[in-house]
């Protein structure tokens, strides 16, 4: 499990920083999102 | 008993990791100079404000979407928009149900102080947000929704609720 966690953690600091400051990757995750939403509120 | 322990656990930290990546999406859009697709984004800043004369708005009617920002909270969305009548209209739909009553806030924000500024290619304009939630005029505005939308609101829509309209007037 330790290394579960760590592979976690990493994977939440890369994920933040692949979508604060990777161009395009905030849409992405903006569009996915809406879709879902969309979904969900019908 | 351990093992369901550790699969809820793994469950739920896979889970975390788009939920990160929404929630960073959604905090660098509230930087932004207007927004994007669904999540709010900051004051609308660029653009010049329309001073004069009201525009003929039916040219809105061309325009896929417009950006809407409230005065309070100073946050920014994209939005649907048609104009009817000579008067240009916003609307939320989805108000009938709790996720669209958790999604879309910015109806009741506007109720309660609709000053708003709106931003259609590159101009802004200051505006007044006042609901409609009855009358003849509901017939009108939701036909031009249906039939530049693919949309199904109705006057009884509005009516009761599910749909919430506002016109955008002057402010003064």
């Amino acid at each position: 499990m330790r290394k579960f966690y760590l592979f976690v953690a990493i994977a939440l600091v890369l994920t933040v920083l692949i979508v604060a400051f990777v161009p395009g990757a905030a849409d992405t995750v903006e569009r996915i999102f809406q879709q879902y939403l969309g979904q969900a509120a019908r | 008993m351990q093992m369901l322990g550790r699969a809820i656990i793994v469950i739920l930290s896979l889970f975390l990791i788009p939920m990160t990546a929404v929630s960073t999406a959604a905090i660098k859009a509230r930087f932004a100079d207007g927004p994007n697709r669904v999540f709010s984004g900051g004051p609308l800043e660029s653009g010049n404000m329309h001073v004069g004369p009201e525009p003929d708005w039916r040219f809105v009617n061309d325009l896929p979407t417009i950006e809407m920002q409230l005065l309070n909270p100073s946050l920014s969305r994209r939005i649907w928009t048609v104009e009817h009548d000579g008067s240009i209209y916003v609307w939320s739909g989805y108000m009938g149900t709790t996720v669209g009553r958790l999604w879309k806030r910015w109806p009741v924000q506007a109720e309660r102080d609709g000053r708003a500024i709106f931003r259609i290619e590159g101009v802004r304009y200051e505006r007044q947000l006042q609901r409609i939630q009855s009358g003849e005029i509901l017939e009108g505005i939701a036909a031009a929704i249906t039939a530049k939308y693919p949309s199904q609101t109705t006057r009884a829509n509005i009516e009761n609720g599910d749909v919430w309209l506002f016109q955008a007037m002057p402010r003064d």
